[in-house]
Formats: structure tokens, C-alpha cells, sequence
């Protein structure tokens, strides 16, 4: 085996590369024909309502909002709040991916599963938990409450993952020989960061950044809850325009705003992932990880656990303990309240249907985002062209990402008014909870993907090619198998996005189907200790089950690359 | 023929609300009969499927759902639809083709937006006759009144003791030197409680019409500032997140919350009423009714009828305060034994005209925000 990086574009056969071009555009249509009928149409519905109301175009309004102080403000805060956390978060978390890629520790495994848990965790319980440790009186002492700070640490308390999981999956397939030849060479280590190992991960740090701009950037709960009441952003603006006040046509100014501002970031974001993609040969991560050996690695790695066990581990352990904290003492009370029928009110559900419903939900929503998601991460890096710059690719890429940057009462209250008659007549109908779990997913599997396959060699694609194979063989044999880890990731990750989602599943739940993210809302949602008890003890059940789906399938990796 | 009966029934609709005393403008084109047959609800042939569109926070015994169900034949779907407000404002966006058969839980302050955007076809529920005039605000009949809450502020009863300071009995109280940074309330922008603290104070202090930062409530609420209050976004930041009492996690002794909370906090039903863990300042306490009406749209007017006559019903009723924390209308319905025992009833609560708040709350709410943002 020997590595050749960067290698040079391979020859091109014209008559091949058209054949490429028209397979790959039929890839792209069903996920961007999935992503036209549940959430462009619905959108475009709800935004003309509120700009054309009655036929007669209402285009003045544009001018009094963007004129408006107040929502001049709330633009701004939304803009530098999302930059801020997006590079508090990519640079507190890269220690952390290198940490995965790099090295072999006791409970690395478990570890990389557990991360996913704050990304599930309902953003209210987790707010709660923080305000007993930054809040107004919480143990620390420091009252972070209604600042910046705290939103900035809630986002990468939520997004840590995101980073983690995406570059680390890149960062673990680096041969570990390309560092080792510089350092030999005689370049220090931040000299073989910045050349050897930043060119290599950088594409995929570009897709964990987008991501994790869009979320920062569409903060809602996050926002209300540790912002305190000066700090609101779009989003929160969106939701009181349209839900509280049905200003539609405020709405509609603000959620294009929130469209162009998103389109522009995402457009910045593909150009410095497509310029700076290289394509490298993968090795598989076990070749790769090692124990650390030197001090300073040793080092290296306790200061990334503690670093986590304090964003991580302070808050969740509140949550643990408080479940596990009755009114008669320690105990399993509250857990056992769980089952308790309460007079069987409508309102409740035992919590095993609760985790049914869960698994059953994210369940089709992975199977949907995956296969979409492959169709389309499959268009977006080239259709295996060694070109993988074209424009259906760049527009299925941006096309995909929009719906995280766009307020979910938007789409919620689109699908209210273009569902309302046969054949789509889907507007108390459970499907709509998968599919919306789905588009929210669907970037996650792409942006796991595209970076798997664009660092292919066409080589062997190439090969397959000229030995006979179609072009679904040559995906089927070639593309499945490198891209497996990456696979598993993105599975992961949808599913995990699936167990966690609260804002469009609140609008579209039936009382006697609640996912558990609802079922801890309704106990929230009123006052006593057994109600907030039962919440706490839903939500380690949350967390308890995310690990072990996590788990499971990050254990259901294919044996990767390593076997060429 | 038959149009000409429509016709007759829309002028004697018009003219009947020209003269109407509540000079509400609302034109219906139809109106539903009496659906209670010697005073029992009618029972259909064929099984119907009613969907009624709730906020969040409903709740109801399956039990009870049940025997409506074997009584009429008719089953009935809930569609959850996010707070009171979003739930509203949902049923406007789709008003003539709408979600569900049934909407309940809009409150006073959302009815004008309900009757002004014509969401409901008027039926006069036969069962009305048991519920007291106070909560019969809409003369047209379409807003059924089915339940009533008070929001109040709570206190934490051990923190009082503990400090030795008086609990403060009203809103002058609650601005006092010895209860400063104790206070914490919810933003009236975003949340029902926050918003019905609000208007207590414009019922108490008056000024709602005065346009400038100077309005008397609005003194009160800089004097609030001052003493270090505090304004979280929601119920459970609030309660759970900053509040001191019963199952409250923070520092801060003094919530607005409701008159029915106490009695959620008390886990050993021998407790003596003075010894519950938090208590309501019954001075502070503004009434919320909350209505429920029949969709305009709906192809069910009939079982949508009888579900309102349910819910005015005896089952229903006694069923709502376990399930929901709230009273309900019919006066003479009996309270379970913690509702009976530990919450005393709000005997004068602080109300506003329901036209009054609708034509004025986004104006109040934007002199509260100059003041706090």
C-alpha cells in the first residue's frame, strides 16, 4: 500500500463523464423533489401570505422593519451571537476530534456514543440544570443568567458533538505518516498542524461549522431561557410575529431575511469546503489510534476529559441526581411514578410507549434521511467525476441545508395551509413527524458523506469502471464500503437528531403518540415535585437509551478500509 | 326556498348583531340548533370522529372521553397545538377550512382576536344555564366558557419563616425593601401567566390608556425594577429555574404562578391548610376563563355541539381540576379534596373588559418592553 498525496486528477474519458452527469442529476431529484413538496412549497405558501395578502403584493413592509431599531438590533445580535459560538465551539472541540482520531483510551468507545447525549437533551431540562450552576444562586456562584456567556456556553454544550463527531470521523482516516514524515522532516507541531494536518480536515471542519452556525444562528430555546429578556434573536422574533401576534407579513420580511442571510453563509461555507477539499487515502481508525505514550500526550488527553466532564458531566449529573432526589430521599420514586397511571389522563402516556414512539419515529426518519441523504451526498461530491465542482451538486448542498437555518413555526404553520386537502390532506396525519425529523437530519448524513466520498480515490473507481462495472456497482462495490464509517456516523447522528427533536414535533404530535422530548415538556409543564421529578427521570431515560442506540450503532461500523 | 330561509336567517343575523348590546360586528351565515334531547346528548347512528384542537396543556380522563363516546357514538381526536396563542392563531390561518371540529382553551385576551377573525359558528349550549354570568363574556354565544383559572403570585413559606419577614399581601408589597431580588415574573410578551401578571396591574393601577412611559402602572413596574425583580421568559424557567418553593429549584421566594399551584406541592394531604410549602397572594390574583366554540368549517356541527354540552356536563367539569389545575365554570360542581382544601377560593379578582384588553395589549406590551429591553 503505498499513499500518494495529493494525487493528481485522473484522466477523464468524455463519453464516461457524460454518463456521470446524467446519473448523478437523477440522485439529486429525490431528495430535492422530498425537500420541494414538505418544505419549499409549504414555506413559499406561508411567506406570501404574509407579503401578498388578498393578490396585492405588500413590499412596503420590507422597508419598515429593515428601518425598525428594534429588529436592526435583534439582526445584529443574531449575526455575531452565531459567529461567536460557532468559533467558540470549533475551537474549543478540534482538542477534542484529535483526541478521538489520535489516541486509544479506556472507554473511547462509550465516550464517543455519550457525546451525542447533550445534542438530544431537551433544551429546557438543560436549561434548568445550568441555571443550578450559573444561574441566580446556582452552586457556582456566578450568575451567568441573561448574559451573553450563557448562551454562548449552552451552544457549545449542544454543538460540542457536532464538531467532534464530524472532524473526528475525517481526522481518525488521516495516515498518521504524513505527520510523522513532516516531524521527521523537522517541522514543529504546530508547523505540521497548520500544513499537513489543517489542509486534510478543514473541508469537514467547514461542514461541522455550518452546521453549527445554522443552530446557533436559529437559537430558540437556548435564547428565552439563558438570554434572559434582552436577548432575542430571528428566530424568537419569527415565532412571537407568527405564532403570538400573526403579523404575518413581519414574519415573512424576517424569515427572508433569515433565508438570505442563511443562503449567503452557506454559499461562503461550500466555496471554502470545495476549494480546500483534497483528496487523501483513507486508513481505517485502528490502524491509526494509539495509547498515549508520552507525558504530554497523556497530558493531552486528561485535559480534554476534564474539559468535557465539566461542560458535560456538571450539568447532566444534576439532571441524574435530581431524578434520583424524592421528596422521601434517595431513591427510584420518581421512575416509578413513571408507570403510575395518574387517573388515566389523555395528557399521559406510560413512559414505554413514550420511548416506543421515540424509537419508532427515529427509526423512519433515519431510514428516510439516509437514503435521501445518499442520493444527494452522492450528486453533491461528484457522482464519481473526479470534478466534483458542479452546480447541481453545489445547489443540492445549499438546497439541503436552508430548512436548519429556517424557523420551524414557519415551516409548522406552512404545512397548515398547503396540507389542507386531498391528496396531501396530511395535516393531523403522524407521517408528517418522520419527514419533518428527516429534513432536519438530512444535512447531518450529507455533510458526513460528501467529505467520505470526495476523498475517494477515483483510481479505483475508475478501475472498476474500466473492468466492467456499472455505475451502480461501481458505488455499490467501491463508494459503500469506504464511505461505511461515515455511514454509521450519519445513521447515528439522524437518529440522534430524530430522539432530541422538539420544535416541529410539538406542532405536529397526537396526545396518545408523544415522543419522549414531549412527554418531558408535559411534565415540565406542571408544578409539584413528582411532575418535575418525573421530567428528570424521563430525561436520564433519554439519555440512557441515546447512549445505547449511539452505541449500537457506531459498534455496527463496517470493517472500513483497511481491507483494501 | 331553502335560500330564501338562508337569506332570512343572515339579515335577522345581521340585524341582531347591529342591535346587539356588546356592538360586536361578527356576521354569521349559520347557526346551529339545540342538540340535547330531553337534556341527554343525541346519539349518532353512524360512529363519528371529532377532532378537537387543544392548547398544550390540556388534559382530560380518558374515562370521561370514553363516556362521551358511548354515549354519542362519537370518538374524539386531540390536536394539541401549542400554547393558547399559537393554538388561536393557528385556527385563523385556516379559519373556514379549519384543522379540527372543536377548539378549546382560548382565554379572554385571545377572544376578541377569535370573534373579530369570525373562527366559530355560534352555538348556544343548553347546559349554559349553570354557568354564572361572570364568565358568559361573549354575547353572541359562539365562545363556550368552560373553565377558570387565577394567576397569582406564590410564595415560599419556608423562606418567609426562615427569615422572619412578613409575606408581602400585595402588589405595594411585592415592591418593598425587604423583598428585594425575591420577585421573579414571567416576560408578558411570550407567556400567559407573565402576560395576565400585566394586566393585574393595569387593573390595579390603571392608566391602560395613558400612551406614555409615565402610565401609572407602568410606575409601579419601574418601581418593581428597581427592588430587583426579575423577568424570565416562560412558567418553567420561572418556577422550576428561579423559584425557592415546593418543587422550585432556585433562590427567589416570590412567583407569578396560579391560585391552583399549592395544592400540587403538597404530597401528605394531612397537612394543616397555614402549613402547605408555598401560598398565593390573594390580592394579586387575575381571572383567566377559558372558552371553547365549534370551528366555522366544520363538517360535525352536530357532534361538535353535543362535545360542547359534554364539557358543560358533570363528568367533564369535576374532571378539569385534577387534570388541568383550574376550576370549572359550573358553579355547582363538587372539588376534588385537595383542590377543596388547600386552595382557597379567589373571591374578587382583578378582570378587564375582554374588547378593552384586545384593542390595547400589543400597545401595553410595548411600553412593558421599552422599560425591560
Amino acid at each position: 500500500m503505498v499513499s500518494s498525496v495529493p494525487l493528481s486528477r485522473a484522466r477523464r474519458n468524455d463519453a464516461q463523464r457524460h454518463r456521470r452527469f446524467r446519473w448523478r442529476s437523477i440522485t439529486a431529484l429525490p431528495p430535492l423533489v422530498f425537500l420541494g413538496v414538505f418544505f419549499v412549497w409549504p414555506v413559499v405558501a406561508i411567506l406570501l401570505r404574509g407579503l401578498r395578502p388578498n393578490g396585492i403584493w405588500n413590499l412596503a413592509v420590507f422597508g419598515e422593519v429593515l428601518a425598525d431599531p428594534t429588529m436592526q438590533r435583534v439582526m445584529w445580535f443574531t449575526l455575531w451571537e452565531a459567529v461567536a459560538s460557532t468559533v467558540l465551539c470549533v475551537l474549543v472541540a478540534l482538542p477534542g476530534a484529535a483526541m478521538f482520531a489520535r489516541f486509544r483510551f479506556k472507554g473511547k468507545g462509550f465516550l464517543w456514543s455519550a457525546l451525542l447525549v447533550p445534542f438530544v437533551l431537551p433544551t429546557v431540562v438543560v436549561a434548568v440544570s445550568m441555571l443550578g450552576i450559573i444561574g441566580d444562586g446556582g452552586v457556582t456562584g456566578v450568575n451567568l443568567s441573561g448574559t451573553v456567556w450563557a448562551i454562548l456556553i449552552a451552544h457549545v454544550f449542544f454543538n460540542y458533538a457536532v464538531v467532534v463527531r464530524t472532524v473526528g470521523a475525517t481526522w481518525s482516516t488521516i495516515d498518521p505518516r504524513l505527520e510523522e514524515s513532516a516531524r521527521v522532516l523537522g517541522a514543529p507541531s504546530w508547523r505540521v498542524f497548520v500544513d499537513i494536518t489543517w489542509p486534510l480536515i478543514r473541508s469537514s471542519v467547514a461542514a461541522a461549522s455550518s452546521i453549527v452556525f445554522l443552530f446557533s444562528f436559529t437559537s430558540f430555546g437556548i435564547v428565552l431561557i439563558l438570554g434572559g429578556i434582552r436577548h432575542r434573536t430571528l428566530e424568537v422574533e419569527i415565532y412571537d410575529q407568527t405564532a403570538k401576534f400573526l403579523h404575518l407579513d413581519i414574519a415573512a420580511v424576517l424569515a427572508v431575511l433569515q433565508l438570505v442571510i442563511v443562503v449567503a453563509i452557506l454559499v461562503w461555507f461550500g466555496r471554502s469546503q470545495r476549494r480546500r477539499a483534497v483528496i487523501f487515502e483513507q486508513r481505517s481508525a485502528s490502524e491509526i489510534e494509539h495509547p498515549p505514550e508520552t507525558r504530554a500526550q497523556r497530558g493531552f488527553i486528561i485535559a480534554n476529559l476534564v474539559f468535557m466532564s465539566l461542560l458535560f458531566g456538571v450539568p447532566l449529573l444534576v439532571l441524574v441526581v435530581r431524578s434520583f432526589s424524592t421528596p422521601d430521599g434517595w431513591g427510584f420514586g420518581f421512575y416509578r411514578a413513571l408507570t403510575d397511571t395518574r387517573g388515566g389522563s389523555t395528557s399521559f402516556v406510560p413512559p414505554i410507549d413514550a420511548i416506543g414512539n421515540s424509537l419508532l419515529f427515529a427509526t423512519m426518519a433515519t431510514v428516510i434521511a439516509v437514503v435521501l441523504g445518499l442520493c444527494a451526498a452522492w450528486t453533491i461530491a461528484g457522482g464519481g467525476a473526479a470534478s466534483s465542482d458542479s452546480p447541481l451538486g453545489r445547489w443540492t448542498d445549499t438546497a439541503l441545508m436552508i430548512p436548519l437555518g429556517t424557523s420551524a413555526v414557519t415551516v409548522g404553520f406552512g404545512f397548515l395551509i398547503v396540507f389542507d386537502e386531498p391528496p396531501l390532506n396530511l395535516r393531523s396525519s403522524l407521517w408528517l413527524i418522520p419527514i419533518a425529523h428527516a429534513i432536519v437530519a438530512l444535512p447531518f448524513v450529507v455533510r458526513l458523506l460528501v467529505p467520505a466520498l470526495r476523498s475517494i480515490d477515483p483510481r479505483l473507481r475508475e478501475a472498476a469502471s474500466t473492468l466492467g462495472a456499472s455505475p451502480s456497482r461501481v458505488w455499490w462495490t467501491v463508494d459503500v464500503p469506504i464511505v461505511g464509517r461515515a455511514l454509521a456516523a450519519a445513521a447515528g447522528f439522524a437518529f440522534a437528531v430524530s430522539l432530541g427533536e422538539f420544535g416541529a414535533t410539538a406542532f405536529l404530535v397526537r396526545p396518545d403518540r408523544p415522543t419522549m422530548p414531549i412527554a418531558i415538556y408535559r411534565a415540565l409543564g406542571r408544578p409539584g415535585e413528582y411532575n418535575f421529578g418525573q421530567a428528570m427521570a424521563m430525561s436520564t431515560l433519554l439519555m440512557v437509551l441515546t447512549v445505547i442506540v449511539i452505541l449500537a450503532i457506531d459498534r455496527f461500523r463496517p470493517a472500513g478500509v483497511s481491507e483494501f | 326556498m331553502k335560500r330564501l330561509i338562508l337569506i332570512g336567517t343572515v339579515l335577522l343575523g345581521l340585524l341582531a348583531s347591529a342591535c346587539g348590546s356588546s356592538g360586536s360586528t361578527t356576521l354569521y351565515k349559520e347557526v346551529i340548533p339545540p342538540v340535547l334531547v330531553d337534556g341527554a346528548l343525541p346519539r349518532f347512528d353512524e360512529p363519528v370522529t371529532l377532532k378537537v384542537m387543544t392548547h398544550d396543556s390540556f388534559a382530560v380522563s380518558q374515562s370521561v372521553l370514553d363516556e362521551f363516546q358511548a354515549a354519542t357514538n362519537v370518538k374524539v381526536e386531540l390536536l394539541p397545538s401549542g400554547d393558547a396563542a399559537a393554538m388561536t392563531n393557528a385556527a385563523i390561518l385556516t379559519v373556514g377550512n379549519p384543522v379540527a371540529d372543536v377548539i378549546f382553551g382560548f382565554d379572554e385576551n385571545l377572544l376578541g382576536s377569535v370573534l373579530e377573525n369570525k373562527l366559530l359558528t355560534p352555538y348556544l349550549p343548553q347546559r349554559l344555564d349553570g354557568v354564572d354570568s361572570l364568565f358568559r363574556l361573549d354575547a353572541t354565544g359562539s365562545a363556550t366558557p368552560i373553565d377558570h383559572g387565577d394567576v397569582c403570585v406564590n410564595f415560599d413559606r419556608a423562606s418567609f419563616v426562615k427569615s422572619g419577614v412578613a409575606v408581602p399581601s400585595d402588589f405595594d408589597g411585592l415592591a418593598s425593601p425587604s423583598v428585594k431580588n425575591q420577585f421573579v415574573v414571567e416576560d408578558p410578551s411570550v407567556s400567559t401567566p407573565g402576560l395576565a401578571f400585566m394586566l393585574a396591574t393595569i387593573a390595579q393601577f390603571g392608566g391602560g390608556d395613558d400612551t406614555s412611559a409615565n402610565a401609572k402602572w407602568l410606575t409601579y413596574w419601574k418601581a418593581l425594577k428597581a427592588n430587583g425583580v426579575s423577568v424570565v421568559d416562560g412558567w418553567e424557567t420561572a418556577y422550576y429555574g428561579s423559584f425557592s418553593g415546593g418543587s422550585g429549584k432556585g433562590n427567589r421566594p416570590l412567583v407569578v404562578s396560579y391560585a391552583s399551584s399549592p395544592p400540587a406541592e403538597v404530597e401528605d394531604t394531612s397537612l394543616a391548610v397555614e402549613q402547605t410549602p408555598t401560598g398565593v397572594i390573594a390580592s394579586t390574583c387575575y381571572r383567566q376563563t377559558e372558552f371553547a366554540g365549534i370551528l366555522r368549517g366544520s363538517k360535525n356541527q352536530k357532534a361538535a355541539a353535543a362535545f360542547i354540552e359534554f364539557m358543560l356536563g358533570n363528568s367533564f367539569q369535576s374532571d378539569v381540576p385534577a387534570q388541568m389545575y383550574v376550576y370549572p365554570v359550573v358553579s355547582a360542581t363538587p372539588l376534588p379534596e385537595t383542590f377543596a382544601k388547600y386552595t382557597a377560593p379567589v373571591s374578587n379578582p382583578l378582570t378587564l373588559p375582554y374588547s378593552y384588553v384586545s384593542a390595547n395589549r400589543d400597545r401595553w406590551i410595548s411600553q412593558w418592553s421599552a422599560l425591560f429591553r
